[in-house]
């Protein structure tokens, strides 16, 4: 019981302690000298400078106001339109293929246009996330109804349920666990698009932050920024992960009733 | 025990996104879109250094009240009154706090504005003053003597209704006009034998050997403060006006019953010792209201003086540049 407990909650956090624990050595005992590698101690100093002026809570909050609103808007979409495609075979012939068409245009291919159309505030970056976001959730969606064991659509209609009853005791369920995959893709690409859409013209924001520092080649502020974007990504993958094991609690009882 | 288990991580779970959420949310407030003050609507008041705006904008509660109404107020600070009234009628600021003077030779000079509101009486503090040292005492020994005064001020309508209360032309007397910090210098050095001054210049003179001759009383004349603004802004904002006096009449109660608080505060603001500014404070009374009839004869006495003496060119009507607000 304990060896499987400490497998379960030390073990993934081995690795990057030891990474850390080595980088501390390296640089403290002079290992590696490089003005581009301060100590990890030194990158905590500057988080906690930072903390103290309040630029850091600012600057994290906004990146995860604008992740929040562009996952939302975005990655709700995204699931409406792969519900539509999914269901009703006249939109998907309507619609599939140029949403798959657009999926395929890089992010940065649309910087240009969407500056020029939703200027360099709030929506703009709001709108990068939720272009991220929609894509993955859409596919994912798509896919999770349309590949649903057709026995099982069989056997409701034999249980002769109605469309809604369908829906709801076939369908969805059966589609969830590949719509939670796209959640989880679509949080990882919704931080990955926040920090181009940060990058791009913001004034706040930790894709500001770091971009700011790398014009006064402040490092750990950018060490501090990578490392709060690895955390922030780990923070949504745990809620995410978390979420699969709360909606996919069935499966997992029906599982281990199955394996014993 | 696993049920329980489950039952934790959901709660835990629920809790980490309503963390979530809160900390999003902040983040949204800090943006520009969260900020309110894009939401409200700005309006910008002129002041000048040490008058009653100031007050109000250190003490905060007129800035918080009109927020709670939508306004966001920006304060804006200017060197003269002629630049305020300048400001006003380009549409740079919304509303501006002057002496009596520049709204005069503003409207003469055709700029469209508008009285909204009204001070409280200075007199005490404006008058002429002369060196103890100089044996004058009484003004009619003014006669030959150099008077430093400034043009088109509340100095020079002050110093003419003097000269003609006590029957003395402008010729009897050598009218010396100066920039108010000139004139300050001009008869601290004693190349003027008198100046016209008001507060705290008038305290500050009286502290260091001056005596005050003649004030606003003699010459019934109360050198109020007065809130301008343009117009067509007046017309287009009156319950905003009336807001605006109401909470800045406020403001003055405020500072008619916490003078140790005020001295400190202007003679910070001035860079004045605190017991001209106490002297200052102690004969004025702060308060706002709506325009009234007194006011505006004052104000006309002024605009014709002026353009008897050829300071203006035309002799404007005061009263059809007020706006007659009741505030209750």
């Amino acid at each position: 019981m304990t060896k499987s407990t400490f497998k379960k909650k030390f073990l993934p956090w081995l690795l990057p302690i030891v990474i850390i624990l080595f980088w501390q050595l390296a640089v403290q005992l002079k290992w590696i000298q490089s003005e581009f590698l301060p100590a990890p101690t030194e990158v905590v100093q500057t988080a906690i400078v930072d903390w103290k002026k309040g630029i850091l809570q600012k600057n994290i909050s906004i990146s995860l106001f604008r992740a929040t609103c562009g996952f939302v808007i975005g990655g709700g979409m995204g699931f409406i339109l792969g519900l539509l495609s999914g269901t009703s075979k006249l939109f998907r012939k309507t619609f599939d293929s140029t949403i798959q068409m657009l999926r395929t245009i890089p992010n940065m291919a649309l910087i240009p246009l969407v500056v020029l159309i939703l200027g360099i505030g709030e929506p703009a970056k709001i709108c990068f996330v939720a272009l991220a976001c929609l894509f993955p959730m859409y596919i994912n969606t798509y896919h999770g109804i349309t590949s649903i064991d057709p026995d099982l659509l069989e056997m409701g209609k034999s249980y002769q349920l109605n469309t809604v009853q369908m829906f709801k005791q076939i369908i969805f369920p059966g589609a969830l666990p590949t719509i939670l995959m796209g959640v989880r893709y679509a949080l990882g690409t919704m931080w990955t698009a926040l920090i181009v859409a940060e990058t791009v013209s913001a004034d706040s924001g930790i894709g500001y932050m770091s971009t700011n520092a790398q014009q006064y080649v402040d490092v750990k502020t950018i060490y501090l920024c990578i490392i709060i974007y690895a955390f922030l990504g780990e923070l949504s993958n745990y809620i995410a992960k978390n979420l699969e094991t709360i909606f996919l609690e069935w499966r997992n009882s029906a599982r281990s009733l199955t394996e014993e | 025990m696993h049920q329980n288990s489950h039952q934790n991580r959901k709660i835990f779970i629920f809790f980490l996104l309503v963390a979530w959420i809160c900390v999003a949310f902040y983040g949204f407030k800090q943006t520009d879109l969260g900020n309110s003050s894009e939401k409200l609507t700005t309006i910008k008041i002129g002041y000048l250094s040490g008058d009653e705006i100031e007050i109000s904008a250190a003490r905060g509660a007129l800035k918080k009240k009109l927020r709670a109404k939508g306004y966001n107020v920006v304060f804006k600070k200017f060197t003269s009154g002629a630049a305020e009234t300048e400001a006003l009628a380009s549409g740079s600021i919304d509303y501006a706090r002057t002496g009596d003077t520049p709204p005069v030779a503003a409207i003469a000079a055709g700029s469209k504005i508008t009285y909204i509101a009204t001070g409280g009486v200075k007199s005490n503090g404006t008058g002429i003053l002369v060196k103890k040292s100089s044996g004058i005492t009484k003004v009619s020994q003014l006669r030959g003597k150099k008077i430093a005064y400034t043009k088109s001020t509340a100095s020079e309508y002050f110093v003419r209704a003097l000269l003609k209360k006590y029957g003395l032309s402008t010729s009897d007397v050598k009218l010396v006009n100066l920039e108010t910090n000139a004139a300050s210098v001009a008869y601290s050095k004693g190349k003027v034998d008198a100046i016209v001054a008001w507060d705290p210049t008038t305290a500050q003179l009286q502290l260091s050997g001056s005596t005050l001759l003649a004030d606003g009383n003699d010459v019934n004349y109360n050198n109020r403060s007065y809130i301008l603004s343009s117009s067509t802004f007046a017309k287009n904002h009156k319950s905003l006006s009336k807001l605006l006096i109401k909470y800045l009449s406020q403001d003055m109660k405020w500072a008619n019953s916490h003078h140790s608080t005020l001295i400190k505060l202007l003679s910070e603001k001035l860079g004045v010792k605190k017991s001209v500014i106490k002297t200052t404070i102690n004969r004025r009374k702060y308060d706002f209201e709506p325009v009234t009839q007194t006011a505006i004869k004052e104000s006309q006495a002024i605009a014709d003086t002026f353009y008897k003496a050829g300071v203006i060119k035309k002799d404007p009507k005061i009263k059809s540049h007020v706006q007659y607000l009741s505030v209750n």
